[in-house]
């Protein structure tokens, strides 16, 4: 099989990794340090890296993967020499920032795991590569495969792929949670031994310098957004963990026990989790504020943010030219740049609406919630005109498909459907309505 | 304290000086030393027909020096380096903007820079941020073909970048030799024999690439239409995160935009990258 048959097979295998980040590593001139997208592909992802699996030969069934046993397909896989070449004459031609190297597992975890570092032992040593690596462990594999995983690679992460032990069972009965959480569990103590010799011997070999991520499918299982959340924020702070990535299920295998091939992707439901999940990492929100158990899913027309800030309109206005930088993040409209902004600019002369504009605060938004210089709002504030601000005009965007999501939700309506309105506008007004009428 | 000068006085009158940096400092000078505000400042070449005085300012070294030593001095170090980033920036009538600011800077002192809201300095900051947030894409977004073992690849941006791409690109193809051209400013990065540096050219003759170039280029190209997932397709997220402006210059999306260009010009793919 030529290469290029190989490369598309193979593509097609991971693609459906969500994550493609590059960041956390500062080698300057050969990655970027706050990552670097090098193109964006047809459905807007950012392509930072060659995201390809080692082989799609997979020993395991897992129902939701593309890549399981019983799935008929075309199989393959690269030689670690056709992938290493193939990976630095991409990132000479600034076509990539490294490589995002995953694998079916063929013949055992172990197996697999050796030619995935025989790629980086190439990579790195050959061809004297510092671009960026993230490496995908194998649940099974031995610990000592993953410490010399992590030696050669930038990120290495641990896919959870389900958001509970139930779903992993009756999904992916392969996979055992232990196998899952004991490599991330090694990865944070590596790290955290490997800071150590840092600390004695500057030059000691870096352990996974940007640190661990794992990823899971949302909308394969029944799991609530607030239990998904929650297990977020606590493997954030259990294992260190720099980011966790969900990725809307697309049905690419027919299972009765998964959702029918022709159901559409969750994607507002995983736009809504990456918000929540920048609240917790950026903003200091913590999951109990965005969710709880009464209301453990996501309103479809306020992205988390604004749903916190409407209920709890007691923690406002905050007087932009006094409030911590802690309590401005919490405003609609502001964000950790302009935040930051107008902390600096408040030091140099009392801030007005003008001004604040200028600093690129969104007005829209923030107007019902703060104090400036030149302007206090009223005390209750017009709530239709709150409401309208703060929409989430995406919902519609998104596409009527996602009703079913939230059906079932207790809280706000249904969404209108596209039979019910003739235009974006009146499903806006009567949202407006609905959501005022509820505050 | 004997510094402070009056404010400049609007005044009926053009500059006119040769497009350097240097130049644009001698017309600092004049404005502080006549006292008078310039009704605008542009570059010789595009000297407008009009009804003001125009006088066209000499470029001289050594008030150039005088003017760029007493910015840190008087200012800051920051307001230099905003200076000449927003210098290299394509806002309009940048060379006003500058001057009204550094006559107001003189008199603030450095605390000047640091007034984001400012309605002065607002529009300079956000010059700024342009243009370094279109290094910042570009550092993704060129691509590079091998020309006989050398790397070259063109670009078109709205603000001159190329000092403030110059050095990511020394550092990682440090063992390499390239070259980057600015079709836009006429200017071209060349870096060979570990020394870089930028020349001022009007037109680059690429040669014919060569069979594994075009390997590469097509491999790339299968590369990014596989990795896109059909069911989420989402043309204008795309847009949003790469702005069609820098397609011309992507082999994996130039064909989108000039969808005739690859049949204009034989040889493959790679007419559409120079």
């Amino acid at each position: 099989m030529d290469l290029m048959e190989k490369l598309t097979i193979l593509t097609n295998s991971a693609k459906y990794d969500a994550s493609c980040t590059s960041s956390g590593v500062n080698r300057p001139g050969k990655t970027v340090a706050a990552g670097c997208c090098h193109s964006f592909s047809a459905d807007g992802r950012c392509i930072s890296l060659l995201k390809v699996l080692m082989t799609n030969y997979c020993i395991y069934d897992c129902k939701y993967c593309v890549n399981r046993s019983s799935n008929e397909c075309r199989r393959t896989a690269f030689t670690p020499e056709e992938l290493a070449e193939l990976t630095m004459e991409f990132y000479r031609r600034n076509y990539i920032e490294g490589l995002f190297l995953s694998s079916g597992v063929i013949r055992s975890p172990d197996y697999t795991m050796e030619q995935m570092i025989q790629v980086l032992h190439l990579l790195r040593h050959r061809h004297d590569f510092r671009g960026y690596i993230h490496a995908k462990t194998i649940p099974g594999s031995s610990p000592e495969l993953v410490r010399r995983l992590g030696l050669l690679a930038d990120r290495i992460s641990v896919n959870v792929e389900l958001p509970s032990e139930q779903s992993l069972n009756r999904l992916a009965p392969n996979k055992k949670r232990e196998a899952i959480f004991s490599p991330m569990k090694q990865i944070c103590a590596e790290t955290e031994q490997n800071r150590q010799e840092l600390v004695i011997y500057k030059k000691a070999p870096r352990f996974a310098p940007a640190g661990q991520s794992t990823q899971m499918i949302i909308g394969a299982s029944p799991e609530t957004d607030y239990q998904i959340i929650t297990l977020a924020e606590a493997m954030y702070g259990k294992y260190a963990l720099k980011r966790v990535f969900y990725s809307a299920y697309i049905p690419a295998v027919e299972d009765s026990l998964l959702p029918a091939l022709d159901a559409k992707p969750p994607l507002l439901r995983e736009h809504r989790l990456y918000q929540a999940d920048w609240l917790m990492r950026q903003y200091g929100f913590k999951s109990e504020e965005i969710l709880s158990h009464d209301t453990p899913n996501f309103n479809p027309y306020l992205d988390p943010k604004c749903n916190w800030a409407i209920n709890n309109m007691q923690e406002f206005p905050v007087d932009v030219n006094t409030a911590e930088l802690e309590t401005l993040l919490r405003v609609p409209g502001i964000g950790p740049t302009s935040a930051r902004r107008i902390v600096i600019a408040r030091r140099n002369g009392r801030l007005g609406l003008a001004e604040l504009k200028r600093i690129g605060v969104v007005l829209k938004r923030a107007q019902y919630f703060i104090q400036t210089s030149d302007r206090t709002p009223s005390a209750r504030p017009d709530k239709e005109m709150t409401v309208r601000a703060l929409i989430d005009q995406n919902v519609y965007s998104f596409g009527m498909e996602q009703l079913s999501l939230f059906q079932d939700a207790p809280g706000p309506m249904p969404l209108p459907t596209s039979r019910d309105v003739k235009s974006i506008t009146e499903a806006v007004e009567e949202t407006v309505l609905c959501l005022a009428s509820s505050l | 304290m004997s510094g402070f000068k009056p404010l400049t006085v609007p005044a009926d009158v053009i500059y006119t000086y040769d497009g350097s940096f240097d130049g644009f400092l001698c017309c600092v000078f004049e404005s502080v030393y006549t006292g008078e505000l310039p009704f605008s400042i542009r570059r010789e070449e595009d000297s407008p027909m009009t009804l003001y005085d125009v006088r066209s300012i000499v470029t001289d070294s050594a008030k150039a020096e005088r003017v760029r030593a007493s910015i840190p001095l008087k200012i800051s170090e920051r307001a230099l380096e905003l200076v000449i980033t927003v210098f290299c920036s394509c806002l309009a009538e940048k060379e006003l903007r500058i001057l009204e600011f550094l006559l107001r800077a003189y008199r603030e002192g450095g605390k000047l820079c640091f007034k984001l809201g400012d309605a002065a300095v607002a529009p300079l900051l956000s010059a700024e941020k342009h243009l370094l947030r279109e290094a910042h894409h570009l550092k993704g977004f060129i691509r590079f073909a091998d020309v006989g073992g050398a790397l070259v690849a063109a670009i078109t941006p709205k603000n001159y970048v190329l000092p403030f791409i110059s050095q990511h690109f020394v550092l990682r193809y440090s063992n390499e030799q390239f070259m980057i051209f600015d079709k836009t400013n006429k200017s071209a990065l060349v870096y060979q024999n570990g020394r870089a540096e930028i020349l001022q050219i009007d037109h680059v003759a690429f040669p014919e690439i060569s069979e594994s170039e075009a390997r590469y280029q097509a491999l790339w190209k299968q590369f990014y239409n596989t990795v896109s997932i059909e069911s989420r397709e989402n043309p204008r997220c795309r847009m949003t995160h790469m702005p069609k402006r820098y397609w011309e210059n992507m082999l994996e999306v130039s064909g989108l935009v000039h969808p005739a260009a690859e049949r204009i010009l034989p040889g493959g793919q790679i007419v559409s990258v120079l």
